[in-house]
């Protein structure tokens, strides 16, 4: 016998999905549909089936880290191997329709037309088109408020009695209408369409394409030109050389080809990508590398030393030393990008006003790595005292003392007892701060944004971007918005980190 | 009428990522009578928990039976057995006042506040909780913590209690009176108990009788006392009694017309020649391997009125406890321990003569571990 | 030299090295506050500003109060901000602690049935979660934008530019909580809910009324790392929150620091405005967190 919280459970989720099923369906996405109904019928057997007790539990979790994690990811490793960009963005059916749509006015013919208005606030107005083949029958519609967006409008045919008895409007009325009647598209009977070619008449309108579907190609109705898809540029191209061009000059916009590994050999090959992107691996891999030695050597130091137990204060000053970690990330990072700004930091007006100089911090490469590290050491040194302060309380004093009996000083304690016993629980947590560090994208986007940029690149590239910064430019920051490379390059970087968390994780033994 | 009875009750527990099959009650047999107080006892991984689990419905039953009275509880939730169990580790609800902790049970079962809190306050009454019931487990010792958790028992009115190992996380002095306090409890409510130990005194102080388990089998059932005097097998003989009954491997043989005993040993090997009921039993297994056992306190320095054997052996070492004196006598392949009532300490090496009470002591087959009876 | 000197000595050297240390360390803060108080949006004058130079411009302009400013030819305009960043605040906190209720809801049921229940695959499972975790944010965003595109068309209180969404593409994140609580749930006896269950609760009243009480701490801990690190989450929000109304802290502290218009003034009054709540929870519940920090996030 279900409980209420059971069915509330079961139900509510159910009419939820099955509603956003009908709107999918309704909405001309029939296979998303579908899958709305499937999972709407899973929740249902989830929350109603005894056996299926422990996915009760699991359940929602499950679907939120399916949506959001391993979704986005199989996404990303999809779009990996497609050239999916600004110049390639649309899908290859919508691309086709676009074809379909294309119309040109026919020049020939045009029907004048009177606007009425009909009623107020917002203004309502009839259209009649009068017939150049039989003046006296008029194509009338009914009352419309003039769109703000592209609308398609049936008529009726009637003759002069039946118009609207108010006088139509004038030139001077009709100006400011201009921009609604451009969007009305009017059908006449047999389907023909008219669209307003000025501030008089309208003109039908007459595809311009005319679709083989055999082969999804295309023949040009006015200059007979034959356009064929290219799958492997993701182009419409010209089939044979003519007046527009030689053969497979490309033609339309471009559609979501299949590339295969395209995107993973153009790193390899391609020499204005793979000079920048070797670059900023090596980076990515010294920077993450240096971050967790810096703020593990500093940590490791304050750890140390505040476990002296003869030290007056040392609460207070481990509360202290903990701040740069208790403040949001994001608003220490722009203190610092203020701070070192080359005009206006404080730290260049110090150091200007004591040696005089007045260091490039966002210019100069080098400098901007050196800061990109005092920042980040900054920022890390804290977890690592904190951690390091862990693992030291739990190294028995009993042993400082016999090997202060032995006659040891303190550096070797450190070195011989302290370090190596210390080692193997620090060791797990260093391979996670690298792997945070190795995609620290927070840092490196908010302070130096990747800048100063790389010379010769043929992608946007910067001299401290590593890996996870740079695919962000490529993908968003970037006009070409490459996000078939960026995601080949996000593909890679998840190999490489999860190769790096597996691998802790088996050694971990849990 | 709240008997509880097994019937070739089996659990397996299938392999699971790394760990093979583990078959933890290989179906076992018991009858546990209406009032009685029955104590499982084995060491650890013997299936004397797993089996109080299945009793109470927090292990899936693989094969065979559980009645409970008249009713086959095998698909029973716990809840619906009539059942009250105490842990080990006494699983107070730590965010919950004794009361609340008591009266968790009959919340859940509807029952009329004034009769929750009539109930509560009568079994803090039985068990001197009353004037604490408002703390909290986290500010209560050891044994008070037990005392609520046996409370929260008694308020649900079980047909059956179950007990699973509830002193081993006391201290010594706690364990003796929580110990008979239980014993007390049993004695005014007459409820069947079923209490799992790994503790032989434990066992043998409180239950009517006792069942010894042994790798998900069980050893034997009896009363205390005729478990000491007359164990079964070898694994029983061994496991109840302390220091434990003597254990020499041996065979019987017949030597100018006496039955021998004679212990395997390459050398120094003890011959204890028998008589009474002992040689009636050792003819009927002359020439084959067996255990001959004799209790600590069956021998002594002075002679038995019947049927005692002298032995003369050098003493390895002496514990004098104040009342007595244990002394291990070296035999040809181990010792023989001596329960002498004495205050005497022997010098390491001393030959020592002792008599060995042949009237209590046992003979078992070799091969089979099982007792020589007639 | 006497062993009492010489431990004098250290004594001294460390206290001296620990201040100077603690003092470059605050060095960033106690700038910020000061530039917060400074007039104009320029590093000059003192480094403390005092008599002229000090103003309350930059907290008006971010607290959303109208005050006056002379411009460059001597003219007097009345500044007021569009967009308060009190209105910001308000969003990340909105968005922040929501999420966090969401994620402590889900990992939390997840953690129960992976630290109490038998299921077919469930270490493979548990270890999969963790490590397809790893998989930044940052590099699902074109997922993640069609998505919420998609979810938008139908849904629109659901799509981009919407807090809620924002929310849902937060949800994906709880690999770590499962660890960290079940973690915690591995600590507590199964006795007690099999105790709760003889005393005739459910499988789901026993992990209601038992557990998750006996649990509040490690929900404190995984409520305050969600809350904190979502607080920082910028790429993401940045990519969903279109409109500056809707925008976060991280997202709109972010915009007064371009080259082009460098409002450092107005920048380092938000700082301190919303660094301080944040920084002071974070204190308050220091104890809470650093055994999280140790114990949880990679277990032993």
């Amino acid at each position: 016998m279900p409980r209420p919280l059971q069915l509330l459970l079961a139900i509510l989720p159910g009419l939820a999905l099955l509603y956003l099923s009908t709107l999918l369906y309704l909405g001309g996405r029939p296979l998303l549909a579908l899958a709305a109904l499937g999972f709407a019928c899973l929740t249902a057997i989830v929350y109603l089936r005894p056996r299926a007790y422990t996915w009760r539990y699991l359940f929602p979790g499950l679907v939120g880290f399916g949506l959001f994690v391993i979704f986005p990811l199989a996404y990303t490793v999809g779009i990996s191997f497609t050239n999916y960009s600004s110049a390639n963005l649309l899908r290859f059916p919508q691309v086709v329709s676009y074809f379909q749509n294309e119309t040109y006015l026919a020049a020939d013919i045009k029907f004048p037309f009177r606007l009425y208005r009909t009623g107020g606030e917002p203004a309502v107005h009839r259209i009649a088109l009068v017939d150049p083949r039989e003046p006296g029958r008029f194509h009338l519609t009914e009352p419309l408020v003039l769109p703000d967006q592209a609308q398609t409008v049936d008529t009726t045919v009637v003759d002069a009695e039946a118009l609207p008895a108010s006088q139509p409007l004038g030139l001077r009325e009709i100006i400011p209408l201009r921009a609604g009647l451009q969007n009305l598209t009017l059908r006449l009977p047999g389907g023909k369409l008219v669209t307003n070619t000025g501030l008089r008449d309208f003109g039908p309108r007459l595809p311009l394409w005319e679709h083989n579907p055999a082969d999804d190609s295309f023949v040009n109705t006015r200059t007979g030109e034959h356009i064929r898809p290219d799958r492997e540029t993701g182009r419409y191209v010209l089939a044979a050389d003519g007046p527009a061009g030689p053969a497979g000059t490309p033609v339309g916009p471009g559609f979501r080809a299949w590339t295969g590994l395209d995107n993973y050999t153009r790193v390899l090959t391609d020499k204005g990508i793979q000079g920048p992107f070797l670059r900023i691996f090596a980076w990515t891999v010294v920077f993450a590398l240096g971050s967790v030695a810096c703020s593990l050597a500093v940590g490791m130091i304050l750890a140390v030393l505040l476990e002296w137990k003869e030290l007056p204060f040392r609460k207070v000053y481990r509360t202290l030393l903990v701040l740069p970690y208790a403040v949001p990330a994001f608003i220490s990072i722009l203190i610092f990008k203020g701070l070192f700004n080359q005009n206006f930091g404080e730290i260049n007006l110090i150091l200007d006003s004591l040696f005089g100089l007045r260091p490039e911090w966002f210019a100069d490469p080098l400098l901007a790595k050196l800061m990109i590290l005092l920042v980040n050491t900054w920022l890390g040194f804290p977890y690592m005292m904190i951690v390091c302060t862990g693992i030291l309380q739990s190294v028995p004093d009993t042993i400082y003392e016999a090997s202060a009996i032995d006659g040891s000083n303190a550096v070797h304690d450190f070195f011989k007892l302290t370090l190596p016993l210390i080692w193997k629980p620090l060791f797990p947590l260093l391979v996670a701060s690298f792997a945070f560090n190795f995609n620290n994208f927070l840092l490196i986007y908010l302070l130096t944004g990747g800048g100063p940029d790389m010379v010769g690149a043929s992608t946007v590239a910067g001299q401290t971007d590593i890996l996870v910064s740079y695919t962000f430019r490529i993908a968003f920051r970037d006009s070409a918005q490459n996000f078939g490379y960026a995601s080949a390059i996000a593909t890679v970087i998840f190999l490489i980190v999860a190769l790096l968390s597996w691998w802790n994780l088996k050694n971990q033994k849990v | 009428m709240s008997s509880v009875s097994l019937r070739s009750l089996e659990k397996l527990y299938p392999a699971s990522g790394k760990n093979p099959p583990f078959h933890a009650v290989k179906g076992i047999d018991l009858e546990i009578h209406d009032g009685e107080f029955m104590v499982l006892v084995g060491p650890s991984g013997c299936g004397k928990s797993t089996t109080l689990r299945m009793i109470a419905g927090l292990e899936h039953i693989s094969a065979g039976e559980i009645r409970i009275g008249d009713t086959v509880v095998n698909d029973l939730l716990p809840k619906d057995r009539g059942i009250a169990m105490v842990f080990q580790n006494y699983a107070l609800y730590p965010h919950l006042t004794l009361f609340e902790n008591m009266a968790f049970g009959l919340r859940l079962a509807r029952t009329p506040k004034a009769e929750i809190s009539r109930r509560v306050t009568e079994a803090a009454r039985i068990l001197g909780l009353e004037g604490i019931l408002d703390r909290k487990p986290a500010a209560l010792s050891g044994g008070q913590r037990q005392r609520v958790a046996v409370g929260r028992s008694i308020v649900r009115n079980p047909r059956v209690f179950l007990f699973d190992e509830p002193l081993s996380n006391l201290d010594a002095k706690m364990r003796v009176s929580m110990r008979s306090e239980i014993s007390k409890l049993h004695a005014r409510l007459k409820t069947t108990m079923i209490y799992v130990t790994h503790d032989q005194i434990e066992a043998m102080t409180m239950g009517d009788r006792i069942c010894v388990m042994k790798d998900g089998r069980i050893m034997q059932v009896a009363a205390p006392l005729s478990l000491y005097h007359r164990p079964d097998n070898l694994y029983v003989a061994g496991f109840i009694g302390s220091p434990p009954m003597n254990l020499l491997r041996g065979r019987v043989e017949r030597r100018d017309g006496t039955l021998l005993f004679i212990e395997s040993a390459e050398a120094d090997a003890v011959f204890i020649p028998l008589a009474g009921p002992l040689a009636t039993l050792a003819a009927s297994v002359e020439g084959r391997d067996v255990v001959f056992g004799i209790r600590p306190e069956n021998i002594s320095e002075t002679p038995h009125p019947a049927d005692s054997v002298r032995l003369t052996l050098p003493v390895e070492l002496s514990e004098p406890m104040g009342s007595e004196t244990n002394a291990y006598l070296k035999t040809g392949s181990g010792t023989l321990i001596a329960r002498l009532h004495n205050e005497k300490r022997y010098a390491m090496g001393e030959p020592l003569a002792v008599h060995l009470n042949l009237g209590k002591a046992h003979l078992f087959d070799a091969a089979t571990e099982q007792a020589i009876r007639p | 030299m006497k062993a009492s000197t010489t431990r004098r000595l250290k004594l001294a050297a460390a206290h001296c090295f620990l201040i100077g240390f603690i003092a470059l360390i605050l060095f960033p803060f106690l700038m910020v506050v000061a530039i917060s108080f400074r007039k104009g949006n320029f590093a000059l004058g003192a480094l403390i500003p005092t008599g002229d130079d000090f103003s309350l411009e930059h907290w008006k302009y971010v607290l959303g109060i109208p005050y006056e400013e002379i411009m460059g030819d001597g003219t007097v305009r009345t500044v007021q901000a569009t967009t308060p960043v009190l209105v910001w605040f308000w969003n990340s906190l909105k968005v922040a602690s929501t999420a966090s209720a969401l994620i402590i809801l889900l990992s939390g049921t997840a953690a129960y049935a992976f630290a109490r229940m038998q299921f077919f695959a469930k270490t493979t499972l548990l270890k999969s979660l963790l490590i397809l975790q790893v998989f930044p944010m940052v590099l699902a965003l074109v997922a993640l934008y069609a998505l919420l595109q998609l979810i938008g068309t139908y849904v629109p209180a659901l799509g981009l530019n919407t807090h809620p969404g924002l929310m849902l593409t937060y949800l994906g994140g709880i690999a770590i909580y499962i660890w960290m609580i079940k973690g915690y749930f591995d600590t507590i006896p199964v006795s007690i809910e099999e105790s709760a269950k003889i005393d005739g609760a459910t499988h789901f009243q026993a992990f209601v009324r038992i557990l998750l009480p006996m649990s509040a701490p490690i929900f404190a801990v995984v409520f305050i790392l969600s809350f904190i690190s979502l607080i920082s989450e910028y790429p993401v929000a940045s990519v969903v929150l279109q409109t500056e109304d809707r925008w976060t802290l991280a997202v709109g502290a972010q915009s007064f620091l371009y080259e082009q218009n460098f409002l450092w003034g107005k920048f380092a009054a938000t700082a301190v405005l919303s660094g301080l709540p944040i920084t002071a929870m974070f204190l308050f519940c220091q104890k809470f967190l650093i055994s999280g920090l140790t114990s949880g996030g990679v277990k032993e």
